[in-house]
């Protein structure tokens, strides 16, 4: 029986001048994708056999005298995990035919005789068979990777989007929180712009007078730039804390955010009738954090207490908000009240979203703190204030410059 | 125009604000003193001459509307002017129920102010005026006896001397010796005046 292969490239044991090139080229003239990954099955194929071909001529010339399967046999199993089950079809034909030209005798001929066909034969089951499974384990395998690589995409895409769910959440609670300010926030930039009004008019005075007073003008003018910048000082911390921006961590004073605030807070405080007392230790380390963030945490905690104590209408009618630190590691705030205080039961469902105990409260306020705190890996956490009220209190870990 | 010796008062806690009205009350040659809480007003000795007081409303410790109660509870007269950051309608209104003179919202313009003030100085120079009267009415009218305090009080109700030494159990001569004690150490010029007097003092012991 002779075989004849129909293509003359399929027998040549020279390998074709870099096939691979040719392949390419076929590429840049737009084959179809079906010919293509044909294409490509069959050179590897080709590689493969030959790879499998040159020991096992070695083999048999120096060493072992009678034709070895066993290295086509991988050359099948390889070309049928890269190159499919076609690859793996054309890598057992090219394998029979190598077998039969270089080592069935007559050697170096494609004659081979009917005794040596049940020998190929029960190759060619072997190799089919291992080609499946090797495709089939391959197919698999590609399919399995495809799904964890969508899945890792869309776990991605999920977690972006609940992220900017999430900084749009605080940023809007933030806004709710100074919504609650605005009267106070009105008081405070009223108060310079009077001064401003009235010093103005004093000018036009002096001015006026004969002779005019322009050392009280000069002193009045300079009043006017100071409060003038005053109230634009007031304006952009507001601002800040409006603003629609995404994290920004920066090394800061904790004490710098809490005195911040105290000048919007303190008139909410005094219209409540509540007196702020702050207790901030010096010389404490700076730390690594966002400082809006921060600000909004302790603007919570201490609208919170605000709101508490107005809700227990008691004649002691304090706010604390103190600061501390641990050795140069740890740096904590603490924000007591002398308001309702707390139910043991709900200490730690305060920071449940949407759990609220204030009538127009939509309980997002503690939950989102906490996420801040937690996202400058620190912790948020109340406890009952012995003498009455609510003490709550987190600390964050100072980073090290160096990791900073 | 107002009394050249009399002063204006600022209590406000923000001194940016308070520097910044008495610079303008200076500005136009009125005398202005500021206090940054009403516990330094009060601990401040306060001039004779007319004067008002420009109030902040949301001040630390003692508020303004509490410390106008107060004020009013001990007598003292003082015309206020509110001045206020935060005004709400029932803070305004429970003010000037109280007897303020005027209720500004910061910032507000100097004209309302100024004629407020002129008010409130006016104000306090005829209360002034009138309670210098009733001192002297009042201390006139210590000096007199019992006896004859009991006759003027039944002088001024309009019945006779007779009457009068009925109703005491005293002869009709000793009431006349009385009753012009009475018109003279009181300085009276004639019964309606007695009467008037005796209106004032009333009304000051019913206060």
């Amino acid at each position: 029986m002779t075989f004849q292969p129909t293509d003359p490239a399929c027998y040549n044991p020279t390998p074709p001048v870099v096939p691979l090139r040719d392949l390419l080229f076929m590429e840049t003239r737009g084959l179809s994708p079906k010919a293509m990954s044909l294409a490509r099955s069959f050179s590897l194929a080709f590689v493969f056999v030959l790879a499998a071909l040159v020991p096992e001529l070695f083999i048999a010339k120096h060493l072992f005298p009678y034709p070895f399967l066993y290295p086509f046999l991988a050359a099948v199993v390889a070309s049928a995990w890269f190159g499919g089950m076609a690859g793996g079809l054309i890598a057992v034909i090219l394998s029979i035919i190598a077998v039969d030209y270089f080592f069935i005798p007559p050697v170096n001929s494609l004659t081979f005789s009917a005794a040596v066909v049940l020998y190929l034969a029960s190759f060619v089951v072997c190799a089919l068979a291992a080609s499946w499974v090797s495709s089939a384990m391959r197919r698999s395998d590609l399919a399995l990777k495809e799904a964890r690589d969508q899945l890792e995409a869309r776990v991605v895409e999920r977690t972006a989007a609940l992220m900017k769910t999430e900084a749009e959440l605080t940023r809007l609670s933030r806004v709710l929180s100074m919504g609650e300010l605005t009267a106070s926030i009105a008081h405070e930039i009223k108060q310079p712009l009077t001064a401003v009004v009235m010093n103005g008019h004093a000018s036009i005075e002096w001015l006026s007078a004969s002779p005019p007073n322009l050392e009280k003008v000069r002193q009045s003018t300079e009043k006017i730039i100071q409060d003038g910048t005053r109230a634009s000082t007031v304006l952009s911390r507001i601002r800040a804390l409006f603003k629609k921006e995404t994290s920004i961590k920066d090394w800061l004073d904790i004490n710098d955010v809490i005195q911040e605030l105290v000048v919007l807070v303190g008139t909410e405080a005094q219209k409540q009738h509540v007196s702020l007392h702050l207790e901030l230790a010096p010389d404490l380390p700076k730390l690594m954090g966002d400082r809006v963030q921060l600000q909004q945490v302790v603007l919570n905690l201490m609208m919170n207490g605000i709101d508490a104590i107005a809700a227990a209408d008691k004649s002691t009618k304090e706010l604390l908000v103190g600061s501390w630190k641990q050795g140069e590691e740890e740096i904590g705030v603490r924000v007591e009240d002398t308001g309702v205080g707390l139910d043991p039961e709900n200490a730690e469902k305060i920071f449940d979203p949407f759990f609220t105990t204030k009538p127009h409260g939509i309980g997002m306020g503690l939950s989102i703190s906490r996420t801040i705190v937690e996202s400058h890996e620190g912790k948020l956490w109340a406890t009952t204030r012995p003498a009455g009220g609510t003490i709550f209190q987190f600390t964050i870990p100072v980073q090290s410059p160096k990791l900073g | 125009m107002n009394n050249p010796n009399s002063v204006v008062y600022i209590v406000d806690d923000d001194s940016s604000v308070r520097d910044a009205i008495s610079n303008l009350l200076e500005s136009v040659g009125l005398r202005a003193q500021t206090f940054g809480s009403t516990e330094e007003f009060l601990a401040a000795p306060r001039s004779e001459a007319p004067s008002c007081l420009v109030l902040d409303v949301m001040l630390p410790g003692m508020r303004g509307l509490e410390f106008q109660e107060m004020l009013k509870k001990n007598g003292i007269t003082i015309p206020i002017i509110f001045i206020t950051a935060h005004g709400d309608i029932p803070m305004t209104s429970k003010a000037m129920k109280a007897g303020a003179i005027e209720f500004l919202a910061k910032p507000f313009p100097k004209e309302d102010l100024l004629a407020a003030i002129h008010r409130g100085l006016q104000l306090d120079e005829t209360n002034r005026a009138h309670y210098s009267e009733l001192v002297s009415l009042q201390s006139r009218f210590e000096q007199l006896s019992p006896r004859e305090k009991e006759v003027m009080n039944l002088v001024v109700t309009g019945i006779i001397n007779k009457q009068i030494a009925g109703q005491l159990g005293i002869s009709e001569v000793t009431v006349k010796i009385h009753r012009r004690q009475v018109m003279e150490k009181m300085n009276a010029e004639s019964l309606a005046d007695l009467v008037r007097m005796s209106d004032k003092l009333k009304i000051q012991m019913q206060k």
